[in-house]
């Protein structure tokens, strides 16, 4: 693809756009949508796939809630019960929250950076059909256990932790998760390599790294957590796989293998895990708070190196969910010190936000709302987590609704709260409309409002002694009162979700159009037309300074008050707003073709993964359909 | 307009305060019965669990209500105002500021790991010589109860199988005196919790975890099975059934058809040859 240009005389910007207005007509319709490997698409696909994902695990969420809003329940058995928590968790983790901030960094970085897609295209495309291959996979094995209409469902029913050896004793439901889980990890490795690669090698001219915005410094620690993390899990699932199918004994007692081993891998992926959940939420946070404070980021480098410190320090705090398997003083002495550590940076992450806000002019949008959502939340999710740290207290707290409350709120009150402000900064970027504000401030009141009566009382509920992953529970145990109110926080939640559903199709229908910086932002993609062009840039821009775009629109005075740029002024106008007629330079833009192979080559893992659980023949005809997909992908010429 | 907008932000910090608030009066013990209440502890482990967890329970509220004032007062102060439509102060940063949010914080934490360390290390330690032996193991779905102590007239240790479809597992104990658990599991992982006299502790198959507690007051303790153990999960209940001295030898008695036997003192060697047996079950 680098070579066919030499012999040619290489077009100029203007050719190009026209051949791209021309090209308009193939831009549309089913399947340019499938062949895309346009980065901003495939990060839609991406983030329309998790959202349907959400409401898969958000439906589980509410049988679960009714079940347990009383004694009594609602007729929900224990078999069904388990299965639904086990895809509960598994879903929100690895087909949401995931799968969302990865559609926030193929929507963004390629525009924050100054690039025309990300490095590896097909491999983008790839990423994205093999995380809905897993997602469809480990969805069907609901229909694997008979009947389902009557109520028998097949799923993994082990706990999205899948703890040997009970993960070994349990029906084809986890030979499912498991291999959905491989999947998925080939998914996320692909986006990881991509995303790290894209981030340090396509940057535009001046976009030195600490010029990067902080979104992008978030990206590229995830991507690095993304890329070490998932082959221990892979491992760990090998060894579970390898039990369960070939009668090996990893974790079999019996034959000398441990259960502990299972813990330790798990949670070596685990922990680092939770921050490749969180650290993306955090660089939108961090983009969000400065446009609406108009303000820069408060204390810039201290954000970005506490980012990377925390990146590093998940890897020594794994063994605080092993409190209680035995692991002897000293271990817990050192997990418990490691823990503590780790809320260090974690503060100093959250003294800027406030430092950011301090001394704005806060303009009260949607956007900041969740934002200060997130902040307010992900507060009390922290310190909950600094109290499980005080080892001997968690020997109390360990598998209550204490951790339940701690994690949802580190992961819906941090993750999702911050992903929504995301969706409604960056909507009008991609959509060229923006969400309605009334809309989205009821959004958010009732998903704030709903998100505190769900999981405040379950705070409560683990102080009062409830175990985790219980299908009912006996009256008398002071247990009934709040859990009925978490229930009703719970279809709170879920008013909310559909409100937000409701403002996105009423956004999409009105006629009314944004502009290029509805916000007054900061950084590059800002530059760009709303919904931005294939091309996203006409030419690479150069840049000159942190939050480059703003400082083309303003410069600060002495005092370093912001002064607007004018238009024809000594500063110079803004680089950036060429529509490319006037420009002759000799320059090609590239645009990678689109390919059907990278979705062919996704297919073959979904056959291979059946054929493992049902007949190995399927495993050569996966494999075939892989190697065709990968051949046929690097052998493809190029279209343009 | 918008003043009211950012008032309406600082319902987050008093939702959580009153939920604290809420919490406090339940824990107090107000109304209902909470029989694994972690607050009302009756054994030594479970107030020492109690006391750490209220040492921290103050610094957090202390933070949260720091921060989240911190927040809406900057919300509420720094709101845009009609009118105002100039950009504000450039401020990117604040040195000393980022030493001082590094530093304090750190400093806290390591405070707080020093009596999380001895706390660690005083629950860590071995169960005394002379406290109660027993053999506790997890199953699909209850407890097994041996105590080597006592034998029937075969020798075998007296053992108490709990099935909670019909009888769940009681654990019966003198009060006042140690009990040393041995925690083992012939399955899958279990964890055995007495929420109001200990923590928890996890059943692992193939090994065994060692614990101790004592009920400082006469009482039934409900506890139940923490660990995600399959189906029977929910309903693996044990309760601990603590008794005076003579009650418990009663009970004993009761249990071994009025054969009591008592191998107190060499309880130690007991347990390893009831292990040993088991090992070649």
């Amino acid at each position: 693809m680098a070579s066919e240009a030499a012999g040619r005389r290489p077009i100029t910007v203007s050719e190009t756009l026209r051949q791209l207005r021309t090209q308009g007509g193939d831009y549309g319709g089913v399947w340019s949508w499938i062949v895309t490997v346009d980065h901003k698409r495939i990060g839609i696909l991406y983030g329309v796939t998790a959202f349907v994902f959400f409401l898969f695990g958000g439906l589980e969420a509410m049988v679960l809630r009714l079940q347990l809003s009383n004694p009594d329940g609602i007729g929900v058995n224990a078999d069904q019960f388990n299965r639904l928590f086990t895809m509960h968790g598994t879903t929100m983790i690895f087909l949401v929250v995931m799968p969302l901030s990865a559609a926030f960094f193929n929507l963004l970085i390629p525009l924050m950076i100054g690039a025309r897609d990300v490095a590896f295209p097909r491999l983008n495309a790839f990423s994205y059909w093999v995380f809905l291959a897993g997602g469809i996979f480990m969805n069907v094995s609901f229909f694997t256990g008979g009947n389902i209409f009557a109520g028998e469902l097949g799923a993994p029913d082990a706990g999205w932790f899948g703890y040997a050896p009970l993960s070994l004793r349990g029906d084809t439901g986890i030979d499912y998760w498991a291999l959905g889980l491989l999947i998925l990890g080939v998914s996320s490795m692909a986006g990881g390599f991509n995303f790290a690669v894209t981030i340090l090698n396509m940057r535009a001219p001046g976009m030195a790294l600490l010029r990067m915005p902080l979104f992008v410094w978030m990206t590229l620690a995830t991507a690095f957590l993304i890329i070490f993390a998932m082959p221990i899990i892979t491992v760990a699932l090998f060894q579970l796989l390898f039990d369960r199918l070939f009668d090996a004994n990893f974790f079999n007692v019996a034959a000398g293998g441990n259960p502990l081993l299972w813990q330790h891998m798990f949670w070596l992926f685990g922990h680092p895990e939770v921050y490749i959940l969180i650290l993306p939420a955090m660089g939108i946070v961090s983009e969000v708070l400065p446009a609406f404070s108009r303000k820069p980021l408060f204390g810039y480098p201290f954000v970005v190196f506490s980012g990377i410190a925390i990146a590093f320090m998940s890897w020594s705090v794994w063994a605080h969910h092993m409190y209680t398997t035995g692991l002897g003083t000293v271990a817990n002495s050192a997990f418990g010190m490691s823990t503590l550590l780790i809320a260090v940076p974690t503060g100093v992450k959250i003294f800027n936000w406030l430092g950011t806000l301090w001394g704005g002019s806060i303009r009260f949008k949607t956007p900041l709302y969740f934002s200060i959502g997130f902040i307010s939340m992900f507060v009390i999710g922290g310190l909950t987590g600094i109290m499980h740290s005080i080892v001997p207290a968690d020997y109390q707290q360990q598998d209550t609704y204490f951790v339940v409350a701690h994690f949802h709120q580190v992961l819906f009150g941090g993750a999702i709260f911050g992903l929504f402000a995301g969706i409604y900064y960056w909507f009008p970027k991609f959509t060229g409309r923006l969400l309605h504000e009334g809309w989205g401030k009821a959004h958010f009141w009732l998903m704030f409002i709903g998100f505190n009566i769900t999981f405040q009382p379950m705070m409560i509920l683990g102080l009062l002694g409830m175990p985790r992953r219980i299908s009912s529970y006996p009256d008398g145990f002071g247990w009934n009162l709040w859990n009925m109110v978490a229930t009703l926080g719970a279809f709170t939640i879920a008013l909310s979700i559909l409100l937000f559903i409701i403002n996105v199709i009423i956004s999409l229908r009105s006629k009314e159009r944004v502009g290029p910086d509805p916000w007054d932002g900061r950084t590059l993609e800002w530059s760009l037309p709303s919904p931005v062009p294939p091309y996203n840039f006409a030419q690479i821009p150069t840049v000159k300074a942190r939050d480059d775009f703003w400082h083309q629109k303003y410069v600060e005075d002495q005092a370093g008050r912001p002064v607007p740029v004018v238009a024809d002024g000594a500063q110079g106008a803004p680089a950036n707003e060429h529509d490319g007629s006037e420009e002759d330079h000799e320059v090609h833009i590239h645009m990678p073709s689109p390919s059907i192979f990278p979705l062919i080559a996704a297919l073959g893992l979904p056959i291979i993964a059946a054929g493992l659980i049902y007949d190995y023949a399927l495993v050569a005809v996966g494999a075939a359909v892989l190697m065709v997909g990968i051949y046929a992908w690097a052998l493809e010429p190029p279209t343009e | 307009m918008r003043s009211v907008e950012s008032g309406r932000l600082a319902v987050s910090p008093w939702l959580g305060i009153g939920l604290l608030v809420g919490l406090v009066i339940i824990l107090a013990g107000c109304g209902v019965d909470t029989p694994q209440n972690t607050f009302a502890a009756e054994g030594d482990v479970a107030e020492k669990q109690k006391d750490l967890f209220n040492l921290t329970l103050w610094p957090a509220i202390a933070i949260f209500i720091l921060v989240e004032g911190l927040l809406v007062y900057a919300l509420v102060r720094f709101r845009h105002r009609p009118g105002n439509e100039g950009l504000p102060k450039q401020v990117h940063g604040n040195t000393k500021l980022e030493i001082t949010w590094t530093i304090l914080p750190a400093i806290l934490m390591l405070a707080l790991a020093v009596p999380t360390i001895a706390g660690i290390i005083d629950l860590g330690r071995p169960p005394a010589k002379d406290a109660l032996q027993v053999t506790v193991t997890g199953f699909q779905w209850n407890w097994i109860i041996e105590y080597e102590e006592y034998t029937d007239a075969d020798g075998n240790p007296l053992r108490v199988i709990g099935t909670c479809s019909t009888n769940c597992a009681e654990l019966h104990v003198p009060v006042g005196r140690e009990v040393a658990v041995y925690l083992e599991s012939s399955d899958v992982l279990h964890s055995f919790w007495i929420p109001r006299l200990a923590g928890k502790l996890d059943a692992v198959p193939g090994r065994t975890n060692v614990t101790w507690f004592n009920a400082v007051n006469p009482g039934t303790y409900q506890g139940q099975c923490a660990e995600f153990c399959g189906l029977g999960h929910a309903e693996m209940r044990i309760s601990v059934v603590a008794q005076s001295q003579e009650e418990f030898e009663a009970w004993v008695q009761e249990q071994l058809g009025g054969d009591l036997t008592t191998n107190a003192g060499d309880g130690e060697e007991g347990l390893a040859e009831a292990n040993t047996a088991r090992s070649k079950e």
